[in-house]
């Protein structure tokens, strides 16, 4: 009996071993299975937090300035077809003051939240609050990692700033050449509270691009329906060579604001033979630009951000990129102007942020 | 009564054989689809690179590699802010995290 027992205990303990062994080969083949039914589709969007932070000392006109920009950009993607988007612009302007520290306003501002509807290939429907579609600044090249020199153009206030309202965008092929971008809006709500200013009007942007020279030319027309009935109408141009390092982009406006244009070149130093690991990260930059007075008075102008006077203005700068989406920057910059002459210096750093909120996939 | 072990010899070395000579055929076969998937994945490869460089090079470079569902979401921003065709955010999408 006892023998009986041992044996049995002996057998009870090699089906123990064999069960388990069983069960580990089971789980190990079953481990890919259940790893990859549970691994997310790696196309399938997650949202994101995304954004820019900056510190961006400038000296105008013998006046410092510590500029603090904080921008976080929310993409929410919801099922196939809709993206919820928003960006929020947080910016410290500190000036020296009588006691001589540093201190100033921190101005908030909702620059848009937008509900996105992938109707078809050709047409997306956006509803809220976009960044006005005129020109091609204030939507593509205006986030601080972007732009290429940090001052604003001059004539970036005019028709630009958010709408409120509705808006139709989308782009299909023309040819085998070309294809056509078109964005029509319109802002039904003026709005004056501070941080979500906007007005009322309507307006629309074409934009051909020939994939080729890789050249864009548009137009953007903009009417004002407030108590002033005003037509603006501006062109944009952009332009990146296949055989140098080298972008052109270039906006012009009328309107009874004001007008003016702006032209800029960059050429990332990528082709340089010496010091090649730093020169491959450099980018230099050269705008000029004039702007023209308009028919509201100077008071108005700077009001609204323009200069209160005929104003030209040329400006060089260098950009330096540790890795994407973090560089140094530095520009001068030199206004002449019928209201006095004067220079421009901005330096800083500029950094790009993306946090993945939910199940990212592998990179 | 030795036929028996060579016959069950022979019945192994023949199995062995078909077994081998089908393994040969089903490598060559995943090797020319591993060939032709890899000449895919390259030719998507170049034209998202040409579309990136097209349509959002003309703003900024190419960013570093994001997880391919935060890049999923940025593309579809993308789409929206520069127009992008749905066949160009696939193939950008397909350079970008490949």
């Amino acid at each position: 009996m006892f023998f009986w027992r041992q044996e049995s205990g002996v057998l009870g303990w090699r089906r123990t071993v064999l069960v388990r062994l069983a069960g580990l080969l089971l789980l190990q083949l079953l481990a890919p299975a259940r790893g990859h039914s549970q691994s997310p589709d790696p196309e399938k969007p997650v949202p994101i937090l995304s954004g820019t932070a900056g510190f961006l000392p400038s000296v105008t006109a013998g006046q410092t300035v510590l500029d603090t920009q904080f921008n976080p950009v929310l993409l929410v993607p919801l099922g196939q077809n809709w993206l919820i988007e928003s960006r929020g612009e947080f910016e410290g302007v500190f000036q020296r003051q009588p006691d001589g520290s540093f201190g100033g306003p921190v101005h908030k501002h909702l620059d848009y939240l937008q509900a996105d509807y992938i109707a078809n290939p050709y047409v997306t429907v956006t509803a809220g609050r976009f960044l006005t579609p005129f020109g091609i600044f204030n939507e593509r090249l205006y986030p601080e990692w972007i732009r290429a020199l940090q001052p604003d153009p001059l004539i970036l206030p005019i028709g630009t700033a958010s709408s409120d309202g509705a808006m139709l965008r989308g782009g299909f092929p023309v040819s085998s050449r070309a294809n056509l971008n078109y964005a029509t809006y319109v802002s039904v709500a003026s709005i004056g509270v501070s941080g979500v200013e906007s007005e009322r009007h309507v307006g629309t942007r074409v934009g051909v691009f020939f994939p080729g020279p890789r050249l864009e030319v548009g137009a953007s027309w903009q009417k004002i329906l407030e108590d002033v009935r005003k037509n603006l109408v501006g062109f944009h141009l952009a332009w990146q060579s296949r055989a140098l390092p080298v972008s052109i982009h270039s906006e012009a406006v009328r309107s009874n604001q004001g007008s003016g244009y702006w032209a800029e070149g960059a050429y990332r130093l990528s082709q340089v033979h010496f010091w090649e690991k730093a020169m491959r990260r450099t980018e230099l930059v050269a705008r000029a630009q004039q702007f023209f007075n308009g028919n509201i008075s100077s008071d108005v102008a700077q009001s609204l951000g323009l200069p209160g006077a005929n104003a030209r203005e040329a400006d060089f700068g260098a950009n330096y990129f540790f890795r994407d989406g973090f560089k140094a920057v530095f520009s001068y910059g030199r206004q002449f102007s019928s209201a006095g002459d004067f220079n421009q210096w901005t330096f800083g750093i500029v950094y790009r942020f993306l946090v993945p909120l939910g199940r990212e996939g592998t990179p | 009564m030795n036929r028996v072990p060579i016959l069950c010899l022979a019945f192994v070395l023949t199995l062995t054989t078909v077994a081998g000579s089908s393994n040969k055929k089903e490598a060559a076969t995943a090797t020319a689809l591993v060939a032709q998937s890899a000449a895919n994945a390259e030719t998507m490869r170049t034209q998202g690179e040409e579309r990136f460089r097209a349509n959002c090079g003309r703003c900024h470079a190419a960013p570093q590699k994001f997880p391919p569902r935060a890049m999923a979401t940025v593309l579809r921003h993308m789409r929206v802010r520069a127009t992008l065709t749905d066949e160009d955010m696939r193939l950008v999408l397909f350079y970008l995290t490949q």
